[in-house]
């Protein structure tokens, strides 16, 4: 792999270059609490210390709500929807929301590939960015705290600047394009990024791993410990929206008033809700709150075999935006009678 | 041939009317159905047979009672249209004794021509088919239920709460945030959390998805943020108060002091 680096003096200009590769989406604080990623225009806007946004990256992928088709009723045709997609450049992913979206990729891009994904993400460029964890962050646990591939530039933070990791060719061609931003890693900049490294280790609250989950949920819906956490769930698919990683969608057909056409629109479900299961019929696979409730810690919990991991990338924001402050990790340290090693 | 429809208004304050006549398409709404009757459009026409009959309002007198039977039998597919159809709306706050004594308040013991009554949805007293939720109906949704119609198809309503479109528009959660009494997990989506947009905390009016609003979940919530049995119930009474189990999931939370 190649590394560079780039000095604190440098960093805005290389933002404001990165316009010249797309549209730049960027973390932004938009609230007290909460930070999300917005287009950005004045490149100081961008919030470095951001941990974790509302929405996940997979919003620029996977859209909130979106036109598949037109159909023409009376000619008995459809054709695809496919507008245009700008390239844009994603700045700021961390490692987990990047191990998100490779997952994504394992979905969406297999034999039949999801033909809106995939122009999306041939579209979009990913620079990562080093972070450290809070107390919501377990994504040790889940071995997603590095990523060796699924960005174009991957930004390390150093005292003065960044250690940068190229991944693609397009990061090559960034990096290629603008040398006089760049410059080359020397030994310090190693010892900086080895201590950050071990300080990020150091933080996790917790140790161990999350490998053998399923099956010790599985094996455990029937505990009690999970009566007190339904009871709490107030069904509002919080979780599973700012989820990088869950990606159900619903399709609904809206027809004109004159009913000659209609759109097919997709938009983002949620397994919490009570129609994700329903079938035609009236049958409902899971028709009670409770099913719902643990259909999602099941779901996360399996094993992504093109990753080696699981659905879950610890990333924490399930429980960080959950309104009802169910926290998921603890309840997954309960039914795997893990304890905390340290305070972080 | 066109689909025969009617626009009925019990008591309610004809807002839903007012927005179905109001809906950018109202043109194409009337090239494309024959409009048996609506009050509000034009005061010709009588109830008559349609294929759709599309009712607002609650039921507070003996009067829209009768109108309600009378629009049921002469319509295929009955549509509640807006709170007041669906749930009772805000005048259903008032609720047995509560009720008797407000209404002795206003009126002592004068005798009125349309004695009111405890206002109802119109579920309890004929069959609805569906329910096109809103206060007043969004304009997209309105829209929707005519066009699937049409098709001879049917609206699929929407079972899920506002939070949903909330974070599919990225709104920051008032709940979380600013500890805000939000109904929004309860609430019927389709607004497009449009309060929300604005800071605004959800009040419900949209009215509490059916068997799923969690009263007591949220209710435990509020509680954890200081909030007092008092409040909660005052404001979650206020579109909510004629849903079944809401007394009950509100008392087994504030009366369980741990």
């Amino acid at each position: 792999m190649r590394y560079v680096k780039i000095t604190n003096e440098k960093i805005y200009d290389f933002l404001e270059r990165l316009k010249n590769y797309g549209k730049l989406y960027a973390p932004v604080k938009i609230s007290d609490k909460f930070y999300d990623r917005k287009e950005i225009e004045d490149v100081r806007e961008i919030a470095f210390e951001y941990i974790r946004t509302l929405m996940p990256a997979k919003k620029y992928f996977v859209s909130p709500t979106e036109k598949m088709f037109e159909i023409d009723i009376e000619k008995g045709e459809y054709k695809e929807t496919l507008e245009n997609i700008e390239p844009f450049v994603i700045f700021g992913m961390h490692a987990c929301e990047i191990v998100g979206l490779r997952i994504l990729d394992g979905v969406y891009l297999d034999k039949y590939p999801d033909i809106y994904y995939k122009r999306k993400r041939d579209a979009g460029i990913i620079v990562g960015l080093s972070c450290l964890p809070d107390e919501y962050c377990f994504c040790n646990l889940t071995r997603t705290d590095f990523v060796d591939v699924g960005f174009d530039l991957f930004l390390h933070e150093l005292p003065d600047g960044y250690l940068v990791r190229v991944g693609s060719p397009n990061g090559h061609k960034i990096v290629d394009e603008n040398t006089d931003l760049f410059e080359e890693v020397d030994k310090n900049d190693i010892d900086a990024f080895r201590a950050f490294e071990e300080k990020r280790q150091e933080m996790f609250k917790w140790e161990g791993s999350f490998d053998n989950m399923r099956y010790i949920l599985e094996l455990t819906m029937e505990d009690e410990v999970w009566d007190e956490e339904v009871e709490k769930c107030f069904g509002c698919g919080n979780c599973t929206n700012t989820c990088p990683t869950c990606r159900c969608y619903d399709v609904q057909d809206i027809p004109d008033i004159d009913g000659k056409k209609a759109k097919r629109i997709r938009f983002w479900d949620s397994c919490q809700f009570r129609g994700h299961g329903l079938v035609a019929g009236g049958h409902n696979f899971r028709g009670t709150k409770r099913d719902r409730f643990l259909n999602r810690y099941i779901c996360k919990n399996a094993y992504f075999y093109g990753l080696g991991t699981s659905y879950c990338v610890g990333c924490g924001n399930c429980t960080y935006f959950c309104p009802a402050n169910i926290d998921y990790l603890k309840n997954l340290m309960k039914i795997r009678s893990m304890t905390e090693v340290k305070n972080g | 041939m066109s689909l025969k429809i009617g626009v009925h208004g019990l008591t309610s304050c004809y807002g839903c009317q007012l927005k179905m006549a109001s809906v950018k398409e109202i043109i194409n709404i009337a090239r494309n159905f024959d409009i048996k009757y609506w009050y509000m459009i034009s005061s010709k026409g009588e109830i008559e047979h349609v294929d759709i009959a599309f009712v607002e309002g609650s039921v507070t007198t003996k009067e829209d009672e009768r109108e309600l039977k009378i629009i049921r039998e002469n319509a295929d597919i009955l549509v509640a249209v807006g709170s007041c159809a669906i749930h009772g709306g805000v005048q259903g706050i008032l609720f047995g004794e509560e009720y008797e004594k407000a209404f002795k308040e206003v009126y002592g013991d004068k005798k009125i021509e349309y004695e009111a009554e405890i206002s109802h949805p119109i579920k309890n007293f004929v069959e609805v088919d569906y329910n096109l939720p809103g206060c007043p109906p969004e304009e997209d949704e309105i829209i929707y239920y005519l066009a699937t119609f049409a098709l001879g198809s049917y609206p699929e309503e929407k079972d899920y709460p506002v939070c949903s479109e909330c974070r599919r528009n990225g709104y920051p959660c008032v709940l979380i945030e600013k500890n805000d009494c939000c109904l929004g997990p309860l609430t019927v989506a389709g607004c497009n959390a449009r309060c929300l947009k604005y800071g605004i905390s959800c009040i419900g009016c949209r009215g509490a998805l059916e068997e799923i609003a969690w009263f007591d979940s949220l209710a435990k919530t509020f509680k954890e943020k200081n909030m007092g049995e008092e409040y909660v119930k005052s404001r979650m009474e206020i579109f909510g108060k004629q849903y079944e189990k809401m007394e009950e999931m509100l008392k087994k939370v504030f009366e369980n002091e741990d």
